[in-house]
């Protein structure tokens, strides 16, 4: 292991300008695949969290008993399309109320539990039930009203705001590991001519090594761990920039998108989640090195 | 210890070797001579099964190389030592390096590697020379290590294809004076060689060629066996 290292090694210093090229292209290929993976976590955390808030709100009638309104609870919370049922009585929503007009207290002083209707708040499974179940709520007697809390600006329909978010969420993955494919392919074409160009000068070295009983594997041997090298180098520096990227952000991130965890909210969080990236990734890099050097390698050898 | 029974060996329309047979006996030293373009380099090629015959087998230790599998052939490999008149060194490694790297391909742990080089680089008078690089040496050197790295795993066969051929003929004699040493030392010798003034000296048995067949082989041994 030793010889093989201490050649690669020295194939390295011999041509500095060739294994740069390798490693900054696998860098900014690794770079983006890193920033697209927290963007693709972060895109569906945002899906998640539209999907799985208290999207629905039945405003109830102030006749509404509380035996209605208890079976009503128990009917939704039997229902397999809804979660998470919560009732809200007057004063909470009073309370709630008193809570969002913090900042102006004249406000919350001109009213009273009076004039905000009891509601009963819920979830749905797939928000594809939402349409059905809102007109199933609406039709309940003691029910006045049925509102949906999920909006991003221009939507209408709680169809409109599911729509949107999963066709961006659907950009992020497919765009995204399109550049990611482009991206690792380049990597890959990178890898396999400038290795490829080491076999060719290697000739001679490879003559001598297979008629003193050197088997293939051994004079694959520095070739592949040079290709290696060049894929953990890449690895490391396109991971280390993201992740040091999105420690920076993260601050700003967090205050933009409020109680929408786009990103794990603590430092253990997010090295984790960086830890499993960076394994992923070494993972991939080492199969581009393995498969590059062998392509180059074979077809060096063919020819 | 090798067998060669009518052997053929064609480039295109060439015939480098013609229903070549001969029999080399272990611990022996043998000359394979003639003129350029007779034979040996292809000949030396075919035992080392660079080559493989059209025609013919070729036995060591009673193994036909020429039915060897891909995969075989390093490992067949490792037990002959090569000479090759071009030294084919490694430029970028330093001399003990070179004589190295057959220790690696057939895996001696690393611990013995020293002990070993300093005692072959000692053998062929290199040994102040060991951390030069091939470019700093002259030809005799080069052709030194070259044999320093073809006995340094201990070959019961040393092959050589002209390896006094870039050399004065004061560094080639002393070459072959050292050839001449590790076959007294057991090893068993092939030699291509034109320089009959070397031949000569040694009076060791001669395998001549001429167009791809043999012309003669010394009676002592009277074991070649001419084609029909």
């Amino acid at each position: 292991m030793y010889i093989h290292l201490k050649t690669a090694f020295d194939y390295i210093k011999r041509t500095p300008f060739q294994a740069l090229a390798a490693t900054f292209v696998l860098s900014i290929t690794f770079f983006v695949v890193s920033m697209l993976s927290v963007l693709v976590y972060s895109s569906g955390q945002l899906l998640r969290h539209f999907e799985t808030r208290p999207q629905v709100i039945a405003f109830l009638k102030d006749e509404a008993t509380p035996e209605q309104i208890s079976a009503l609870q128990t009917r939704l919370g039997d229902d397999s399309r809804v979660k998470n049922v919560n009732y809200i009585t007057k004063e909470q929503a009073l309370s709630i109320y008193k809570e969002a007009t913090i900042d102006n207290p004249l406000l919350s002083e001109l009213v009273s539990p009076s004039i905000f209707p009891a509601s009963i708040e819920f979830s749905l499974e797939d928000l594809s039930f939402a349409e059905t179940v809102i007109d199933e709520t609406k039709k309940e007697a003691i029910v006045d009203s049925v509102g949906f809390t999920a909006n991003l600006g221009s939507e209408n329909t709680l169809g409109d705001v599911v729509t949107r978010l999963r066709q961006l969420t659907l950009y992020v993955r497919v765009g995204g590991g399109a550049l990611a494919l482009i991206l690792a392919g380049t990597s890959f074409l990178v890898l396999v001519v400038i290795i490829g160009m080491r076999m060719t000068t290697r000739r001679g070295e490879v003559e001598i090594l297979d008629l003193i009983g050197a088997t293939p594997g051994f004079i694959r041997s520095p070739i592949i761990i040079e290709a290696a090298l060049y894929a953990l180098i890449g690895v490391f520096i396109g991971w280390l920039t993201t992740l040091i990227l999105v420690l920076y952000a993260t601050p700003s991130l967090v205050s933009y998108f409020g109680e929408i965890p786009i990103l794990p909210k603590d430092a253990g969080g997010i090295l984790g989640m960086f830890g499993i990236m960076l394994a992923a990734e070494i993972f991939v890099g080492l199969a581009l090195a393995l498969l590059g050097s062998m392509l180059a390698v074979s077809r060096v050898r063919a020819r | 210890m090798i067998k060669v029974v009518s052997v053929t060996k064609h480039f295109g329309e060439v015939s480098a070797v013609e229903e070549v047979s001969f029999e080399v006996e272990e611990g022996e030293f043998v000359f394979i001579m003639g003129p350029s373009g007779a034979g040996k380099t292809t000949l030396l090629k075919l035992l080392l099964r660079e080559y493989l015959p059209e025609k013919g087998q070729i036995f060591f230790d009673k193994v036909d190389v020429t039915q060897l599998k891909d995969k075989e052939i390093p490992s067949f490999r490792q037990k002959i030592g090569v000479v090759f008149q071009d030294y084919k060194l490694l430029s970028e490694r330093t001399v003990r390096e070179n004589v190295e790297v057959p220790l690696a391909v057939i895996k001696v742990p690393q611990a013995e590697w020293e002990a070993r080089v300093d005692t072959i680089l000692n053998l062929v008078g290199l040994s102040k020379k060991a951390e030069m690089f091939p470019s700093q040496l002259s030809g005799g050197e080069l052709q030194r290590v070259s044999l320093a790295r073809a006995l340094i795993v201990n070959p019961k066969l040393v092959m050589a294809d002209e390896p006094t051929g870039n050399l004065d003929w004061d560094t080639a004699e002393s070459i072959v004076e050292l050839f001449e040493k590790i076959n007294k030392e057991g090893k068993t010798v092939i030699m291509a060689t034109h320089n009959h003034a070397i031949v000569d000296k040694l009076k060791n048995r001669v395998i001549e060629l001429k167009d791809g067949k043999i012309l003669k082989g010394k009676p002592k041994e009277s074991k070649d066996v001419h084609p029909s």
